[in-house]
């Protein structure tokens, strides 16, 4: 119990260090070589993830998930030391899994999709739709509509919960409830 | 080095041992009081929902950790799945000094008579254990005001005409309802219900040196941030400490209790927080470790005299589990129901806890507390998108636009509802781990059809117009109201304990949580466990003094 009153104590102190020098900036370009501030996430899965977080809690007079950095949050949380690392192989697997697999119906991956495809294929998935030999289309041991609920719930606690982990930008959401 | 010898061990520091503790110390008894976990505090958790004992979908802020800690969970096809402690199918209790008594959401019910009573009052019930307790109202009645003030309780039993006698009333007066709870609290009386203030412990003025509520949202899951919550941990615990007679040894996970050729408790085998294994001795020893891990510990302390466990003879160790069948209903409003007034839940109506036709106990209903952003996207209406535009729009339009009744069914007990310890699964110290299974019968179910109808009927006179049901699952309950695993009894083939909590093997080992009610009323049973601490406490404290060393 100590270790983790410790360890959660750190981690805030970490998180609001890094909040501090990562700013708003996303992402930091070297010459020839590009990196992105995430830990575990590579630039093509967080580029998805911010496509399912816009879609799942979508942008409008509020920021939508992928301003409110629930990316970020999902990020932190899979990686080594975050609660969520038990979910790591399920992002790394399902989110290029999940941008390709739209490819039969939609003609194109989930990314490039239009809005109203984006919606109508993830309805498919969480439906259940594209369970169904999943494994032989990159999905690994996952069950397709099993990781929707995951990541939709996660986005929820990343959208809805404190900032110290990660998402819920400037308090967004409580903003847009009025909570302050 | 030994530890020294001490009169009286209690595992255990929450709402039942924590009581043990102050009553045994100050009547002159050495006390050690264990505890796996260490202090919580407000000031090193904050606001921070997601790792709140609410709901904690990351991690249980209050514990236990899911680093040592683990169950297992049968579901009712018999699969057996690892659960850890943040997953609701490990049915867990907070793991720091005063336990979920830091944390709740503080409700100060006294049970009715007739909880006491279900057997007679309500005859067999198809598939169930359901018995009489071996003590009454009546016996207990003393012990609630002692708690009451003692712990600190706001409140007014004279507005609710359904409450049990008392002899004494609250020592704080209720607490002011909110918005919602005053348009709830007219409601009620508009459909003929009887409505008050639900009594709380928690202070409505300053009590006991410590300030008055302020009110917050971020009350129920979360340490008080200026301590106007009364738990064990700022109450009765720095008094037993106070006395010097009481050692509170946190960080220190027990693992086993002890026992000589003769079949008596000699102490308890523990872990420190570095993991070294340790032995302490008493001439007493009392488990208040909830009614999971108080039948774990028996059972993982089996013996060539007590093969099946501690109290096992007659297979009655951690059977019976319940919880209560929650159910109640949700509703959306036209106007605004939520004024920042924490922390909600004020309101509450017990005209269907008992004297329902047709229907074998019931519930008290109140209002839920104020639902934080991330728990209100688990509430919405049947059918309504989960994710999304409307999603968000739902969230925007209706956080503040809300109310839901809720009342806590009582279970019907029944035997295959139960902890069992699992050998082929051990926790960090190489202890088999607590295995759950059983389910909910028919009977539970019926019953919180009835009430969850009766929770609608309020709100409609609310004004409500999109109203929602909630009836609860078949699955096993227990959760934080679990009580049941050990229950008291005149009879040793049907009971674990006599009616003052001991064993009926060996003479000087004493359950005081809930574990040994033998059903757990239609309320929050938290003062009932307290109310239990200072009756068992009572019983030692006499024979004590009469000269009874327990040896």
């Amino acid at each position: 119990m100590d270790k983790n009153f410790k360890d959660a104590i750190n981690r805030r102190k970490f998180l609001k260090i890094s909040a501090l020098w990562t700013g708003g900036a996303c992402i930091i370009t070297i010459p020839g070589f590009t990196a992105t501030p995430y830990r575990t996430l590579g630039r093509s899965e967080a580029e998805i993830m911010d496509a399912l977080a816009d879609a799942i809690i979508p942008p409008g007079e509020y920021a939508g998930g992928k301003d409110a950095w629930v990316t970020r949050f999902i990020d932190q949380q899979i990686s080594s030391n975050g609660y969520l690392q038990h979910d790591h192989d399920l992002y790394k697997t399902c989110l290029p899994a999940m941008n390709n697999d739209s490819r039969g119906e939609f003609g194109t991956i989930f990314t490039e999709l239009d809005e109203n495809y984006q919606t109508e294929y993830l309805q498919a998935i969480e439906a259940g739709h594209y369970n169904s030999g999943a494994a032989t289309r990159g999905w690994g041991n996952f069950t397709p509509s099993a990781f929707f609920n995951t990541m939709r719930n996660h986005c929820m606690m990343g959208y809805y919960g404190s900032p110290i982990h990660g998402g819920n930008r400037d308090y967004v959401s409580f903003r847009m409830i009025s909570l302050f | 080095m030994a530890n020294k010898h001490v009169n009286a061990i209690v595992v255990g520091s929450g709402a039942g041992g924590g009581v043990v503790a102050k009553e045994l110390s100050y009547a002159g008894l050495s006390v050690v009081l264990f505890e796996r976990g260490g202090w919580a505090k407000y000031d090193d958790h904050g606001d921070d929902e997601l790792t709140a004992q609410r709901s904690f979908p990351l991690a249980c802020f209050f514990g236990p950790d899911n680093e040592r800690y683990r169950r297992v969970a049968v579901d009712r096809q018999g699969n057996k799945r690892i659960v850890y402690p943040n997953d609701w199918a490990y049915h867990n209790i907070a793991a720091c000094v005063g336990s979920g008594t830091v944390s709740y959401g503080a409700m100060a019910w006294r049970f009715m008579e007739e909880d006491f009573t279900m057997k007679s009052t309500y005859g067999d019930v198809e598939g169930s254990t359901l018995e009489d307790w071996p003590i009454t109202y009546a016996d207990l009645e003393p012990y609630y005001e002692k708690a009451e003030w003692e712990i600190g309780v706001a409140g007014d039993d004279y507005q609710n005409p359904f409450a049990p006698w008392r002899n004494k009333p609250h020592p704080m007066p209720p607490f002011p309802h909110n918005r919602e709870g005053k348009l709830l609290e007219e409601a009620a009386k508009k459909v003929g219900y009887h409505p008050f203030s639900i009594p709380m412990l928690r202070n409505s003025k300053e009590f006991d040196g410590r300030s008055a509520c302020i009110h917050v949202l971020n009350c129920v899951g979360f340490a008080c941030p200026v301590d106007a919550k009364n738990g064990t941990q700022n109450t009765v615990i720095p008094k037993a400490i106070e006395t010097g007679n009481c050692e509170l040894r946190i960080h220190s996970q027990v693992v086993k209790v002890l026992t000589d050729k003769s079949g008596r408790a000699t102490g308890v085998e523990y872990f420190d927080k570095n993991d070294n294994k340790h032995v302490q001795t008493a001439d007493i020893v009392i488990l208040a470790a909830s009614a999971t891990e108080t039948p774990r510990l028996l059972l993982n302390s089996a013996t060539n005299l007590f093969p099946n466990g501690i109290g096992n003879r007659h297979d009655w160790v951690g059977r019976n589990l319940q919880g209560h069948a929650y159910c109640g209903a949700d509703g959306l409003f036209e106007d605004e129901t939520f004024d920042g007034t924490g922390p909600g839940a004020s309101v509450a109506v017990c005209d269907f806890a008992h004297n329902n036709p047709g229907i074998k106990g019931g519930a008290m209903l109140a209002n839920d507390f104020i639902k934080l952003p991330y728990a209100y996207t688990g509430t919405r209406p049947p059918g309504a998108a989960r994710w999304g535009r409307e999603h968000k729009d739902f969230q925007k339009n209706y956080f503040k636009r809300n109310a839901s009744i809720r009342g806590p069914v009582q279970e019907m007990p029944n035997f295959e509802s139960r902890v069992e310890v699992d050998p082929d699964v051990v926790d960090h110290w190489g202890m088999p781990v607590a295995k759950i299974s059983g389910f909910k019968l028919d009977e539970d179910i019926r019953t919180a059809e009835f009430i969850a109808d009766k929770a609608e009927k309020w709100l409609e006179a609310a004004g409500a117009y999109n109203i929602w049901k909630s009836i609860p699952g078949t699955g096993v309950s227990g959760g934080q109201h679990q009580a049941g695993t050990c229950r008291m009894g005149n009879d040793p083939q049907t009971s674990v304990t006599d009616k003052y909590g001991r064993i009926h093997d060996v003479d000087n080992l004493f359950i005081a949580d809930g574990s040994l009610h033998v059903t757990n009323g239609s309320f929050n049973p938290v003062l009932t466990i307290m109310a239990l601490g200072y009756w068992v406490s009572d019983y030692i404290v006499k024979e004590w003094k009469g000269g009874n060393r327990f040896r």
